[in-house]
């Protein structure tokens, strides 16, 4: 056989017969071509569009089976412990999946673990892409999607949920309906519209089912889409690093490479849900029976997404609640159920925008800041993770309070000081650490790496012998740019005020701006390997590290 | 009597009288009946036969001698805290348990939760100070000197703990201990047959403590509502009547022996039941071991994988 570079004769006859017609070989060679960053953190999005895939998969797998009715019927089938029990032909239906259909429990699990790393995958995406200032003109838009993506996988996570009509099921279901309750004026009507009638009535299941199987998912279908069109148009952000500029992204391409990377990398995805399935037992709707209404159990939570939510129903006292013309205002329900997560979501959507607005910085962004280069958005991120996980960890205050044998009135105290505090102090904690680092990249930028190399010098000093970086880290290191900044200068020599910093909002923008790029490294004038140490001993009275630390603070 | 000279017995020379049959047939008839009559439960006879039961259980349990022996441990390990009659009040810090009666006794001293190291904290189940033998002594003497006329009496026919080895001398004796022990246990847990019953009133009042699957839960004010796994079917009715601790009392009116017995089942049943889904079963916590493990098994795993094809070989620097 003689070796050749050319593709089988009905490959080419097919390709030329597609290529005559449709002008595909040179955007389809530019486009296979498409480079990809090679780093683990730009995967991750990845997963969450894998696990997406394995929920499409898994999810039309179980329709064929599950009945979405809440028509009562006695059980007769093969799980013998609830035989002769009344129960509705949902519930029903998902003990037949589980124990009548072949592999049905597996596929059940596969279903509710890949939902669980589905929406975990995206909350790690999310957290690169703000700490990494991903989100930056040009991709505000997509990170506005990846935000609506990410309240709509907790919405069809929830409604999933609630399907089997199990114990669980029933429960997130009635604090649903505790929430539209609270809103005031519309409450009782939208839960009368949503119920169709009186909780748990018989509607509602089949309506969760059509916006679990089908409006949802068409919606988070077309956002994925939409995502992953502006990302292939707008490219990969990058990180710094020898030949990454603005203009040119360095990675590998997606064929041959990338793709095989991708494919196996689904794979893994794969691999690791249906392991977990196959082992780690997740909602065993036939342990926790039918649900009823008057079934209640203690030691129950949501799935972990919305823990938050939970936590936060949990935690927030009901001082607030106030009767207005006779009606009451149960804020202990509306402010944790509606306003905390509105503000959590409102953050993530405006933070590109405030951030711009404070900056002024308009321009293109490609390539991605380190996070201690922006040290008041981590400080903010980690505020906000904070403020999130402590949520989130009340909303297991029972488990956590028996687990460890600690009061349940401790520990919601100590959450709802936490709350407030933990926040604050993630801040400030985070914004020094920044801050060392930036101290450190400068000192190593300019003197080069500690070798751990000791010399002894003839008049008896020991010093460290410093040795240049390598170019690589040397362009990580140049790659933090001086902190764009508005004018804070508000009032001009005639004692002017400045028309943009007039009014209130103008003050504030101006505090604000301060606030966000006040402390700083500069590396102005910073030349690599220019300090002393590097060849020669330690001088610190040329550069003294006190001066730095000033320069930090002020 | 005599026949061909012998002497022979009266019954023996009339079984071939034409109305022997007969006879004998009236006779078992009657036989059975009186015999029915007597055995079958009516309202009556039952009350006379509990009656007659409790008299000969009272005359076979508390002999002098048990007696004494549980005297002696009441006055070693009770009496400091509940006083030497067991009315507690002035000078002593544990509570009056004259009313409490013997099923509460019998209860906390066999789940381990009494004698306490602190009667200011929620005791945890652990193993029982006594053997049972020494239980029923301490019971006998409960229910000769302290306990109240009307309190609840220990369920002896609910099954309790499984016989303990080292109870017995020899290994066959144990063995057919056991043996009877599982009898007994299979049937009070196979005769429970109304499921839903069992499930509906465990889900409506247990489960709000003690949670869906028996594993417990954390109560307000630093107080939890223990796993009840261990527990023994006679220890879970014990509480139910008794309401030990935060844990309200659920007497036989409220909640019929039936129905205990349903609910007893049921959780004991879900218990025993395998983990269709999976080695794993995370205790059955739940939500938050399934989020905590989608985290650090899950997204880590898979974290750690896309490390590992994204690596490359760094420049030293």
């Amino acid at each position: 056989m003689s070796r050749t570079t050319q593709a089988p004769k009905a490959l080419r006859n097919a390709g030329n017969y597609i290529d005559d017609r449709f002008h595909l070989a040179k955007t389809g060679k530019k486009q296979l071509g498409k480079v990809f960053p090679n780093h683990w953190s730009f995967m991750l999005g990845e997963i969450a569009l894998y696990s997406f895939i394995i929920l499409l998969v898994t999810g039309v797998f179980l329709t064929l089976w599950f009945k979405p009715s809440m028509a009562e019927i006695v059980y007769d089938g093969s799980y013998e412990r609830l035989q002769g029990v009344p129960m509705s032909e949902a519930y029903a239906s998902t003990l037949y999946i589980n124990f009548d259909v072949r592999g049905g429990m597996l596929i059940r699990q596969i279903h509710h673990w890949a939902a669980l790393i589905f929406v975990a995958a995206m909350l790690v995406h999310m957290l690169r892409v703000f700490f990494t200032g991903a989100f930056r003109k040009p991709r505000e838009i997509n990170w506005l999607i990846g935000v609506a993506l990410f309240a709509l996988a907790m919405v069809e996570g929830l409604f999933g949920y609630s399907l089997p009509d199990d114990l669980p099921s029933g429960m997130g279901v009635r604090i649903l309906q505790g929430v539209l309750m609270a809103l005031p004026i519309i409450g009782t009507y939208a839960s009368m519209f949503l119920f169709g009638g009186e909780f748990p009535g018989e509607d509602i299941i089949p309506r969760l089912y059509m916006l679990h199987i089908l409006l949802i998912p068409g919606i988070l279908l077309a956002l994925i889409g939409a995502h992953m069109l502006i990302l292939w148009h707008q490219k990969h952000t990058q990180y710094p690093g020898k030949g990454h500029t603005e203009k040119r992204v360095v990675g590998t391409p997606m064929l041959p490479a990338f793709a095989v990377k991708a494919g196996g990398f689904f794979f893994f995805v794969f691999a690791v849900t249906a392991g977990l399935s196959a082992f780690v037992q997740v909602n065993p709707i036939h342990l926790f029976g039918p649900f009823t209404p008057t079934s209640i159990t203690s030691g129950l939570q949501p799935d972990w997404y919305m823990g938050f939510m939970e936590g936060a129903l949990r935690i927030f006292p009901n001082w607030f609640d106030v009767d207005v013309a006779g009606y009451s205002l149960a804020t202990a329900v509306l402010v944790p159920g509606l306003v905390i997560p509105g503000l959590i979501f409102g953050a993530l959507a405006l933070w590109p925008f405030i951030e711009q607005w404070l900056s002024g910085d308009k321009r293109h962004h490609n390539v991605a800041d380190r996070p201690r280069n922006a040290p008041v958005r981590t400080g903010m991120g980690v505020a906000g993770i904070t403020f999130y996980g402590l949520l989130w960890m009340a909303g297991a205050n029972d488990v956590l309070s028996e687990t460890f044998s600690v009061s349940l009135y401790a520990t919601t105290w100590f959450f709802r000081i936490a709350v407030i505090v933990g926040p604050i102090i993630g801040f400030i904690v985070t914004k020094r650490i920044c801050l060392g680092l930036q101290l450190r990249d400068r000192e190593q930028l300019e003197h080069g790496y500690e070798s751990g190399t000791i010399q002894q010098l003839p008049s008896g000093e020991f010093i460290e012998v410093h040795k240049e970086s390598s170019e690589d880290t040397v362009h990580v290191l140049e790659s933090k740019e001086p902190v764009s900044r508005i004018e804070v200068q508000a009032f001009d020599e005639n004692g002017v005020e400045a028309p943009s910093s007039r009014g209130l909002m103008g003050r504030l923008r101006l505090r604000l701006a301060d606030w966000y790029t006040r402390d700083n490294v500069s590396f102005e004038g910073v030349r690599p390997h220019s300090g002393h140490h590097l060849h020669h001993g330690a001088h610190e009275e040329e550069h003294s590290p006190e001066q730095d630390r000033e320069e930090a603070t002020t | 009597m005599t026949r061909n000279g012998e002497t022979v017995k009266w019954i023996t020379a009339r079984r071939r009288h034409p109305l022997a049959g007969y006879a004998v047939v009236i006779l078992a008839l009657t036989l059975f009946g009186v015999g029915y009559a007597v055995i079958a439960p009516s309202a009556e006879r039952a009350e006379a036969q509990t009656l007659a039961a409790d008299a000969a259980a009272a005359e076979q349990q508390p002999s002098q001698e048990d007696v004494a022996a549980g005297r002696e441990i009441f006055t070693k390990s009770c009496a400091s805290c509940h006083g030497p009659d067991g009315t507690g009040g002035e000078g002593y810090t544990g509570p009056d348990i004259t009313g409490e009666g013997a099923a509460a006794v019998d209860f906390q001293v066999s789940t381990g939760r009494m004698p306490s190291m602190d009667p200011d904290q929620q005791m945890p189940r652990k193993p029982s100070a006594f053997t049972q033998e020494e239980i029923d002594d301490l019971v006998a003497y409960y229910n000769a000197e302290i306990g109240d006329e009307g309190s609840p009496p220990v369920p002896t026919d609910i099954p309790h703990s499984a016989p303990e080895r080292s109870d017995f001398e020899d290994h066959h004796a144990y063995e057919e201990a056991l043996e009877e022990w599982e009898t007994e246990y299979e049937s009070y847990i196979e005769g429970a047959d109304d499921t839903e019953a069992g499930m509906k009133l465990y889900l409506a009042n247990c489960a709000h403590c003690h949670s869906w699957s028996g594993g417990g839960g954390a109560l307000t004010g630093g107080r939890w509502a223990p796993e009840i796994h261990d527990s023994t079917p006679r220890q879970i009715y014990e509480a139910m009547i008794t309401g030990p601790g935060a844990m309200p009392a659920f007497n036989d009116t409220t909640i019929t022996p039936d129905e205990k017995q349903d609910m007893i089942a049921y959780v004991k049943d879900l218990q025993h039941e395998a983990n269709a889904g999976g080695f794993f079963d995370l205790n059955r916590v739940g939500q938050v071991a399934e989020g905590f493990i989608s985290w650090t098994v899950g997204i880590t795993l898979i974290v750690a994988c896309a490390i590992w094809i994204t690596a490359k070989q760094r420049a030293h620097d």
